[in-house]
């Protein structure tokens, strides 16, 4: 993984002094709270509802153990003992002191780490495939681009007071775990006829209000022109997005309202004038960074697919785990796997300092010292012999981090919701838990085979709730709390915005509305092999809708 | 009260001053015109010497043609978080290479100012009290290292192309 020199140390400090500097400006009353609030922001220090919260940065979803172990500290020292992993790979902390941020942003440096533009109208957190340089299926590894875009982007002097926040998503394979068509710019590494590495480079993607997938405006972008293309794009929305209405502000309405061929018409023209300057990449600078991320070396570790077949034959539950949470690796002695944070009734994406702790010192163990979080708000392993599956298992299982249920129903997508989030209308978590609590059992879970449930407090979509194969959608209506259901949302390749299905239900009426939808394709895929998502795509809504408001029913 | 701030300190008898609706200009000021008038006033003479404002919404790349005519742009900040005039400096700079004044007028506030120095503003009118406490201490709150070039020069040699040093 990416080593900061002393240039990344020197840079990180600065920019932890300036931020000290903010804060104590702020404590002493000199600065307002609405001339304050920009700078938190871009340092990830949010005002919710009950407190501040820290979102602390994890780049690409890439951290080793000394990192993770700085993340269970901060969650004993300055927190309340927990953390929670979010979509951005990230990881926030909801009750942190202010005056206290920038000494968890000292720490922080101490292992590499920091919240530079977490948060606020800036380009955020760069994310890529969680599986990158493991998989089996890529053309490259993602994350080599996602650094050069993160340090390119870091304080940026003519894109910090962006229109709104601003984000990339990088992915290696064909296959898309990165979701770059929600994304700001989405973009795919790939080799083109003579084996040159490029992008195909997607613009306008997003959810929240009005869910837009993005357009691909290149199929091939040289990686020399990674940066200047990037800024092309970033300086024709930095100039032309929308700035009187904040819902209508990210990049992907100027796209819409602009239309693709005209905005494409004025990036390619601002690019001719970029392509050539000083933010072309040198092949060496891309080298010295992918360089960084060589995978490790993997000893020839054969045993284990023997002995895998006599674990799994002992032992039910884990050869259920081996199902769903291991993934294929690019070497056939190792597997990629995924550690659920999703316990059945438990919080979607929180881990304990405890569990923190345990998992560090499991990656130095089995996993080469190699974490990855991903956008599912799960921890993944990206490389580990097959043979040390069974004891990995085993240590994990008692800490309530084996949950066998990657990619499952109970592997739920959930923003933090009315618990702690100030622009939330209705929680997220209590639902996210009852449904997982109804749907716990192993068998059910199996029977249903491949679901992904995403879940908002509100219009802003954190929750990625357009995009799950069943959307949760939490509005206010006349002060209460009720859920709306969308249906057919996908983030991967074949990506599309849920449709909604129909009138909201009370809280205590959608996990039972929930099940009905789930017993309806139950009973109408044509064989157990067709996913949820694929008898949505064959039937469309009518069959949900009957059965959800009658046979009658022409609820919209 | 408004003062004029550029990296050499704080800057005396400056004449330039934006025009207001029904009001006078003060006794021997120049004007700051607006984008329209200017280039009106472009097709109507030769002469030099003008200072012009770029609004948000403004086309900064119609000032090609008149670079050499003029004396000020002064980029306009209608509150510290509207951001285009940080592509209007670098394009004013980087693209056009307009090497006059370019002042950052408006809501310019402390923090915003390192940034707008590495995009090619070299003069600030600023009221926020913090602000100009702080430009008279001679303390800018900026970060010396860069994860990117911009168009204030600074050095190379950081080990990767993009870096770069405060010289």
């Amino acid at each position: 993984m990416y080593r900061y020199d002393e240039f990344d140390h020197a840079f990180v400090s600065a920019r932890v002094a300036q931020f000290r500097d903010q804060v104590e400006r702020r404590l002493s009353g000199e600065i307002a709270e609405d001339a304050f609030r920009p700078l938190r922001l871009m340092n990830g220090v949010y005002l919710q509802l009950h407190a501040y919260m820290l979102r602390v940065a994890i780049p690409y979803g890439t951290l080793n153990a000394k990192q993770m172990r700085m993340l269970a500290h901060i969650a004993r020292k300055y927190d309340r003992g927990y953390g929670h992993f979010t979509t951005r790979q990230n990881i926030q902390y909801n009750w942190p002191k202010l005056s206290d941020t920038p000494d968890i942003l000292t720490d922080l440096a101490s292992v590499e780490m920091h919240a530079i533009q977490t948060s606020g109208n800036c380009i955020r957190n760069v994310t890529a495939d969680h599986f990158a340089g493991a998989a089996a299926d890529e053309a490259a590894d993602p994350r080599p681009y996602a650094e050069i875009l993160r340090q390119w982007s870091s304080v940026h002097p003519e894109f910090s007071f962006l229109p709104r926040k601003f984000k990339i998503a990088v992915t290696g394979s064909e296959h898309d775990r990165a979701a770059i068509q929600v994304h700001d710019i989405g973009l795919q590494l790939k080799k083109n006829d003579k084996g040159e590495l490029g992008f195909a480079v997607w613009v306008g993607g997003g959810q929240g209000r009005t869910p837009l997938l993005a357009k691909k405006i290149r199929d091939f972008l040289p990686e020399e022109d990674l940066l200047s293309y990037t800024t092309a794009i970033v300086r024709v929305y930095n100039l032309h997005g929308r700035r009187d209405n904040k819902y209508k502000a990210r990049i992907k309405i100027l796209v819409h309202e602009t239309g693709v061929e005209e905005l494409t018409r004025q990036i390619e023209a601002e690019f001719v004038h970029l392509k050539d300057g000083e933010l072309k990449l040198p092949d060496q600078d891309i080298a010295a960074i992918t360089n960084y991320f060589a995978p490790p070396a993997l000893p020839e570790r054969p045993e284990g697919w023997a002995n895998l077949a006599a674990w799994k034959k002992a032992d039910e539950g884990f050869a259920r785990w081996v199902q769903q949470n291991v993934h294929p690796h690019k070497n056939p002695d190792y597997a990629s796997v995924t550690i659920s944070l999703k316990p059945i009734g438990g919080i979607p994406g929180d881990a304990t300092d405890s569990q923190m702790d345990l998992v560090a010192d499991l990656a130095e163990e089995y996993a080469f010292d190699e974490i990855r979080i991903s956008h599912e708000q799960n921890i993944i392993f990206p490389h580990v012999a097959i043979a040390d599956l069974e004891p990995l298992y085993r240590a994990l299982q008692p800490a309530g981090l084996g949950t066998a249920n990657a990619g499952l129903i109970t592997d739920i997508i959930a923003c933090p919701g009315l618990d702690y989030c100030a622009l939330a209308n209705a929680r997220s978590i209590p639902v996210a838990q009852e449904l997982s609590t109804r749907f716990g059992s192993a068998e059910r879970q199996a029977e249903i085979g491949e679901l992904k449930i995403k879940i908002s407090g509100c219009i802003n979509a954190c929750g990625h709730h357009h995009v799950g194969h069943i959307g949760l959608l939490g509005v206010e209506k006349k002060g209460a709390e009720l859920y709306q259901i969308t249906l057919g949302g996908s983030a991967d390749e074949n990506s599309s915005i849920g449709e909604i299905i129909g009138r909201g239900f009370e809280p205590e009426k959608v996990t039972d509305a929930v099940e009905t939808v789930v017993n309806t394709y139950l009973a109408i895929r044509t064989h157990a092999s067709e996913r949820f998502i694929d008898t949505y795509r064959r039937v469309g809504p009518q069959p949900f809708k009957d059965a959800l408001y009658g046979p009658s029913s022409k609820a919209a | 009260m408004t003062k004029i701030w550029k990296e050499t300190g704080f800057v005396e008898n400056d004449a330039w001053a934006l025009p207001v609706e029904g009001e006078a200009l003060p006794e021997g000021a120049r004007p700051i015109l607006a984008l329209g008038e200017f280039l009106e006033q472009m097709e109507a003479s030769n002469e030099g010497g003008f200072g012009v404002l770029i609004a948000p919404a403004d086309d900064v790349t119609k000032l090609a043609p008149y670079l050499e005519r003029l004396a000020l742009v002064a980029l306009a900040f209608p509150a510290f978080n509207d951001g285009r005039a940080f592509s209007h400096a670098s394009l004013l700079r980087s693209r056009l290479g307009y090497e006059g004044e370019v002042r950052a007028v408006g809501d310019v506030l402390i923090d915003q100012i390192p940034l707008m120095i590495r995009c090619g503003i070299d003069s600030f009118a600023v009221k926020n009290p913090t602000a100009l406490k702080r430009l008279a201490e001679n303390r800018l709150p900026g970060i010396d290292l860069h994860t990117q070039p911009a168009f204030k020069s600074a050095e190379t040699g950081q080990r990767y192309s993009w870096r770069r040093k405060a010289s």
